[in-house]
């Protein structure tokens, strides 16, 4: 007996980045309401929206005040200086699309009276301590989107 | 409200198996029908599915009405699958639960299945920062074990909580998982193997982390009236709590006070009008050390910031002030996440029957919590469970 033949078959080709690998955010205003949060880092500001009515300084950005349901929200600076609140760094279990960074590390930063994560750039996890001084780093992607980081100075 | 029971239930072994979603799913569903003589697929009215990211893992979306399938279930009166992220079994069997109590099902299967495990371990890594919000948190590289990793660096830095004091909760766990034949991990460890182990996230390394897993479980619930139709020793359904507050990091509580597993706590006693001191057995949702040390404290069974020292007198360990995860918690028996809440529960049956080898055997244990936290430990889902 002859050894059976099979029609091969294409099964994959070479794909760009699906929409769902992608970590970055859609942020024109095609995509989002909360585009400016996106156009405020073209122009080295980071933001967030505050409402008006109630006055909170809202995190992550919003459309909507969960507190009073005003939607009548403004965008405010969160200044460029960070404090560092907690950190660690990503040795083991990156995920795809940051497999190439590791080590890098993240931490939690206290900003405008905000707490939130980050990428911390130009630091080793055994270098940092709570409390450090942090510079917000805004960066861009190949295709111009926006998204910002901290540095140690 | 009718009381409710469960009546019997199976499982995979879980780890990293040789087997499809479809296998696992198939394996659970064999076991659970086989540990009940008299109950067929087809007395089945309901069934909820606990999945956390079918649809990132297998590409596999609408799986309740597919574990049907396999299990040879046609459900009259409810199907659903239930995301709960960690807690996804622990939400099925809550509504499993609530769909008998209620009378709207009769026989319900409470199931939960996970395949963890894809040829290249970076993408299932990618599915878990979707956990944390992907758009605020999740890009940057914030996936389980950078949060815990953060929550431990600060309990260690506002309670003086230690490495070693960490590591003895996978030693205690490993320990107890040596002894169970469905977990992942049965090869004792000791607190040296856990320090000495690759740094994954510092402060923690792997042997702080539980695992990546497949597996899958089912169980059987029916009116507490007609539990003894089906079996001599059924566990009852006693209570249930679940609190949730705030999603990004920005919006927790606290990162290192659990607030909502106080108050989750709180209203599950209270539900089963119980004090923690009637509390035999607590299967708590280890998926880092520093988590079973803050658990804990947010139960009460120690003052805030003492989880470290509570563990280093062994009033953790059975025999001590409460069994903590007899059966070998995530840490020892993988964390297969859609599964997990099922596989703790059919552990603590089997304790109730005295079926578990010795070694972590909970001598006459009459009740038991079962916990679950999910995501940023922003949620945590408790079931009381009694002989």
């Amino acid at each position: 007996m002859s050894e059976p033949e099979f029609e091969k078959i294409e099964h994959i080709e070479t794909i760009k980045l699906p929409f769902m690998l992608d970590f970055y955010p859609l942020e024109d205003e095609k995509y989002t309401q909360i585009s400016h949060f996106f156009e405020n880092l073209k122009e080295g500001r980071l933001t967030t929206t505050k409402c008006k009515r109630c006055a909170k300084p809202l995190w992550p950005p919003r459309i909507v005040c969960p507190n009073c349901l005003s939607d009548e929200l403004e965008w405010v600076d969160l200044g460029s200086e960070g404090e560092l609140y907690a950190f660690t760094e990503m040795r083991l279990g990156a995920p795809l699309g940051f497999v190439q960074d590791v080590p890098f590390c993240i931490g939690i930063v206290k900003i405008g009276g905000l707490l939130i994560s980050a990428r911390i750039d130009n630091a080793k996890y055994d270098e940092l301590k709570f409390g450090d001084r942090l510079q917000l780093k805004i960066v861009e992607l190949e295709d111009g989107r926006m998204f910002y980081r901290f540095k140690k100075p | 409200m009718r009381k409710v029971a469960i009546v019997g239930g199976g499982a995979t072994k879980c780890g990293k198996r040789k087997a499809s979603w479809r296998d696992l799913v198939q394996e659970a569903g064999k076991a659970m029908f086989e540990s009940l003589g008299n109950l067929s697929p087809k007395d089945v009215d309901s069934l909820i599915v606990g999945a956390a990211q079918p649809e990132r893992f297998v590409f596999q979306a609408h799986v309740a009405p597919m574990v049907a399938e396999y299990l040879g279930v046609t459900p009259r009166k409810v199907i659903a699958r239930t995301e709960l992220m960690c807690a996804s079994g622990q939400a099925a069997i809550r509504y499993a639960w609530a769909c008998v109590a209620t009378g709207l099902a009769d026989v319900a299967v409470a199931f939960g299945v996970e395949k963890m495990f894809m040829p290249d371990m970076a993408e299932a890594q990618t599915n878990m920062t979707c956990v944390l919000d992907r758009k605020w948190d999740g890009i940057n590289g914030l996936s389980a074990p950078p949060f815990f990793a953060m929550t431990a660096q600060r309990h260690m830095h506002e309670y003086g909580t230690t490495r070693e004091q960490m590591a003895l909760v996978s030693v205690k766990n490993h320990h107890y998982s040596s002894m169970n034949p469905l977990a992942q991990f049965q090869k004792e460890i000791t607190v040296e193997d856990v320090l000495k182990s690759l740094v994954v996230t510092p402060p923690l390394n792997l042997f702080d982390c539980s695992g990546i897993t497949d597996g899958a479980a089912g169980m059987i619930l029916v009116p507490a009236e007609d539990a003894k139709k089906y079996t001599d020793a059924p566990m009852y359904i006693i209570g249930s709590g679940q609190a949730s507050i705030g999603n990004a990091i920005n919006n927790l509580a606290s990162l290192t006070e659990w607030v909502p597993l106080k108050i989750a706590a709180k209203e599950a006693l209270k539900f089963a009008k119980i004090t923690l001191d009637d509390i035999d057995i607590a299967e708590l949702h280890d998926c880092f050390t520093i988590s079973e040390i803050i658990e804990y404290e947010a139960f009460g069974w120690c003052e805030k910031g003492e989880g470290g020292k509570f563990i280093e007198e062994g009033q953790s360990h059975i025999g001590g002030k409460v069994a903590v995860n007899p059966r070998g918690g995530l840490l020892g028996c993988g964390h297969p996440l859609g599964a997990t809440a099922i596989l703790q529960a059919m552990d603590i049956l089997q304790q109730f029957k005295g079926e578990v080898p010795k070694g972590r055997l909970v001598s006459d244990a009459e009740i038991a919590v079962a916990h679950n936290l999910s995501g940023p430990a922003n949620v945590h889902s408790i079931m009381v469970y009694s002989r």
